[in-house]
């Protein structure tokens, strides 16, 4: 008994030290979640690992991170021509993805920029560049 | 009890192994009676792959002479496809490094989009997999001559009994051949645990004798 009472107050601080904004994030999350399994996880796989040499992993990507903010630009062009991602190089082209309103497109960025560059990179910084045209 | 509980576990584990597992022959039989020694024998016959001609990522001509005697694992996909191709081989990866350098065994890709799929197209491709084009291959014909080849041949082998037409080609499946051209299993390619299951089964496949 004594054990329930603790793990409802245990719970209910969970819940409650949530702010708002954190709240926010966790529906973004798992919203992005969802979208990378239907539109990117078959190229680039559920773990973000890529296929060998053909499609470019997204998890501890060097590309992506220096790319960040070019994302949302990278998802609704679709991306061609020769790019280095963490010492190899890739040529496939990734077909763009055009279907995502503007919540699915934060979404889908917000989760795959916290969920695999080696740091998280947060959306006040990916979305702070002047080059989000595609935003 | 307990004790005698454990005994018949234990009877059982061993009656498991005196039994070997065999992977089950795909597709339709027929029986072929012929008279030896005024004797008549029954032989069954097993359907096998029909012969095919295509080109590998090289340019070498590839038929059903080039895998006779060796297991191999066909699959159906083109290079372009957004969809599952690129989960079927990441699994196809695992298949190939685990039987790297074996001179039995080969897998045999074809691409079902022979226009846009050039032989360049698919040496580069075949490259940047890992593959060393030789025990893995990528093959391509003629469009109609690839969907016959997997309609009629591996699909309509290997799911005799269903009754659903076509639309196999790209389904994702992985398909078990042995030495002597027979079908012996079918796993979907996208599924990691199936692939698991494919990875036993070649194993007891080069265990029968």
């Amino acid at each position: 008994m004594k054990n329930k009472l603790f793990g409802f107050l245990a719970a209910a601080f969970l819940i409650f030290s949530c702010s708002d904004s954190e709240l926010v994030n966790m529906k973004e999350l798992s919203n992005g979640a969802k979208l990378y399994k239907n539109n990117c996880a078959n190229c680039h796989q559920e773990d973000g690992s890529g296929l060998a040499n053909l499609i470019p992993p997204l998890y501890h990507s060097d590309y992506l991170s220096k790319n960040a903010s070019k994302l949302p630009c990278i998802i609704t062009q679709g991306l061609g021509g020769e790019i280095s991602v963490n010492g190899k190089t890739y040529t496939m082209r990734m077909a763009a993805i055009q279907h995502l309103n503007k919540e699915e497109l934060n979404d889908l960025c917000t989760y795959v920029l916290q969920k695999f560059p080696e740091q998280a990179i947060q959306p006040e910084v990916w979305k702070k560049s002047p080059a989000d045209s595609c935003w | 009890m307990k004790i005698r509980f454990s005994s018949v576990l234990l009877f059982a584990l061993f009656a498991c192994n005196n039994h070997q597992h065999t992977l089950p022959i795909l597709g339709n039989r027929d029986t072929k009676t012929t008279v030896v020694d005024g004797k008549t024998q029954v032989d069954t016959i097993y359907q096998t792959i029909p012969p095919f001609s295509l080109v590998n990522q090289d340019g070498d001509s590839i038929t059903q002479e080039s895998v006779k005697g060796k297991m191999y694992v066909a699959d159906f996909f083109f290079t372009s496809c957004p969809t599952i191709c690129p989960i079927m081989k990441k699994q196809l990866i695992r298949v190939f490094e685990k039987y790297k350098g074996d001179a039995n065994f080969m897998i045999l890709s074809h691409t079902i989009d022979p226009e846009f799929d050039t032989l360049a197209l698919l040496k580069d491709y075949a490259t940047r997999l890992g593959s060393d084009g030789k025990q893995w291959m990528f093959l391509r014909g003629n469009r109609e001559q690839t969907y016959e080849l997997a309609e009629k041949g591996y699909y309509a082998t290997a799911m005799a009994d269903s009754t659903e037409p076509g639309g196999y080609v790209h389904s994702g499946g992985l398909i078990l051949v042995d030495p002597m051209g027979r079908v012996r299993g079918v796993y979907n390619g996208t599924d990691a645990a199936e692939v698991d299951h494919l990875l036993e089964d070649i194993d007891l496949l080069k265990n029968e004798k």
